[in-house]
């Protein structure tokens, strides 16, 4: 039996070994999240040619982005998520403010069981509220909801501003072009139109 | 142990009615708002140039006016007050200096400005203690978990906490116009409680309507700053317009609240603000009347200082008014605990 139980663990350790060595499959280059900011479309009669106009903050921050290697998105989400160091001190901090929340509601006299029962759900249901608007800082309208009007703003001759994400394709995949803008347009049914 | 002198300069009158007041409350916010939304950057200039000192003035003047004769049990509490406003205003105003002098990395400022935000939350947490050391039947002891919560908050993103200041010091104004309105006209204080809803409303369609508006034209030096100042660059994701706007509403009703509604509401037909003796600490007979009135004289010399330096260079004059009046800021948190 003993000897049977060495055997069985003898096969599935070289089983593993074996697949550790297998080399991983080769994915495709996936593009790169680098930058989310926003962006206007203005239409003008006047030009000749399409200009693509960056501001000097956003370059700045293309190039942070790039020089970084980092996939940093927005500098609001990325300054939150993005610090170890500052993530920690968050952390100890909001245990302490749980930790003496808690010890303040368990050694109130004048509350009583229920309300504290109440009063810790709600403590919990607020901090975990807390980390999910944190940990999701993009929480809201989808970003497809403010181009929603593009068409028609075009047509009138209006301009639409609205959040892009700024991504670094390989040139492989970019059939020859240089830059793409795709704007996530829904399509919407006519009146009567099923 | 000697009581605090704390002396009331304000008498309590009996009022006619508060429909006058409601109206002239309700017009106030909705006309700051349409002048807010419709034209956020000439107005921002125009508003800062006008009432930024001015306002800083009667603050000034407000607080000489909450100060007691001798400080007595408040000893400790006013001690702290002033260190912290002191220290806390010193290391803010190096801040700009340190910056130009080193080569930090972002990672590192972010650290500096979470370490100010810390110390300014402790500062605040350390006023409430004091102060709730005076009041035994209050129970403030929730305020220790408030504090380390905002600590933690500000440590995830220090420029989003220091922005949520600029944008909550305005509304400080109303808290104090509230404890005020109790004191000295308490058939008052249901109407403006009332009153105070518009704000929230007003908020909400001032963010619902400018929300997606096209940006500010930051083209110039001067825009480039006020749309700075109100954190376009830190929510790039926001319409600047939105920002501006709703940041010159929330001023707007600051500077209202100090140079016109404190003022008259105190001592409405026998207002005379200028007068020395009319602040308590300077008639009173153990009182401080020439440092009374040499501080207001330099509050009076620093504000004309102001308004020639925003003529010659409003740019300039902007960033240090915004990084100096942190002082008035901080020193709002002592004088409104002291109101409680």
């Amino acid at each position: 039996m003993k000897l049977l139980l060495i055997a069985s663990c003898l096969v599935l350790l070289t089983a593993f070994s074996t697949n550790a060595d297998v080399p991983k499959p080769k994915t495709p280059d996936k593009p790169k999240l680098i930058l989310h900011t926003g962006l206007e479309i203005v239409p003008d009669a006047k030009l000749y040619e399409a200009k693509l106009q960056i501001s000097q903050s956003d370059f700045n921050n293309l190039r942070a982005a790039l020089d970084g290697g980092a996939g940093s998105s927005s500098p609001v989400v990325g300054s939150i998520a993005f610090s170890a160091p500052r993530t920690i001190v968050a952390g100890l901090l909001m245990f302490m403010a749980v930790s003496v929340a808690g010890v303040l509601i368990a050694r109130s006299s004048s509350v009583g069981r229920a309300q504290k029962t109440v009063g810790a759900v709600l403590l919990v249901a607020v901090l975990l509220g807390a980390a999910a608007i944190i940990t999701r800082g993009n929480a809201g309208p989808p970003g497809s909801w403010r181009w929603r009007n593009l068409p028609q703003a075009l047509a009138e001759g209006k301009s639409t501003v609205g959040g892009v994400d700024v991504e670094i394709v390989p040139d492989d995949q970019m059939n020859g072009r240089t830059m793409r803008l795709i704007i996530p347009l829904k399509k919407q049914n006519s009146p009567g139109e099923e | 142990m000697q009581n605090a002198t704390v002396i009331d300069g304000w008498p309590r009158r009996a009022t006619p009615t508060t429909i006058p007041f409601s109206a002239i409350v309700v017009l106030s916010v909705v006309a700051a708002a349409a002048f807010a939304s419709w034209l956020p950057l000439q107005v921002s200039i125009v508003t800062l140039f006008l009432f930024a000192g001015p306002h800083n003035w009667f603050e000034l003047r407000y607080f000489l006016m909450r100060l007691p004769v001798r400080f007595g049990r408040s000893r400790n509490f006013f001690l702290t007050a002033f260190a912290g406003l002191g220290v806390l205003t010193l290391t803010h105003v190096a801040l700009p200096f340190l910056y130009n002098a080193t080569l930090w990395s972002e990672e590192a400022w972010y650290g500096v400005v979470g370490s100010w935000n810390t110390a300014l939350l402790v500062w605040l947490a350390s006023l409430v203690w004091l102060r709730s050391r005076q009041k035994p039947r209050a129970n403030w002891k929730w305020t220790i978990p408030v504090a380390l919560a905002l600590c933690s908050l500000n440590w995830l993103g220090p420029d989003l906490f220091s922005l949520a200041i600029v944008y909550v010091h305005p509304l400080i104004a109303l808290w104090f116009l509230d404890r005020h309105i109790r004191r000295t006209r308490p058939a008052w204080s249901c109407a403006y409680r009332r009153c105070l809803w518009l704000v929230p409303l007003v908020l909400a369609a001032m963010i619902w309507q400018l929300s997606l508006a096209t940006p500010l034209a930051d083209n110039n030096g001067l825009f480039w700053r006020i749309t700075q100042h109100s954190g376009a660059e830190v929510l790039p994701q926001i319409s600047s317009h939105m920002l501006v706007s709703v940041h010159l509403f929330l001023e707007m009703l600051h500077y209202g609240v100090w140079i016109v509604a404190l003022p008259l509401i105190g001592r409405i037909g026998s207002a005379r603000f200028w007068e020395v003796k009319t602040v308590p600490i300077a008639r009173h007979p153990k009182g401080f009347p020439r440092v009374v009135a040499a501080m207001l004289v330099f509050a009076v010399v620093v504000v004309i200082g102001l308004w020639f330096g925003f003529s010659i260079d409003y740019a300039t004059t902007r960033d240090v008014y915004f990084t100096i009046a942190i002082a008035h800021v901080l020193a709002e948190a002592p004088f409104l605990l002291r109101m409680l």
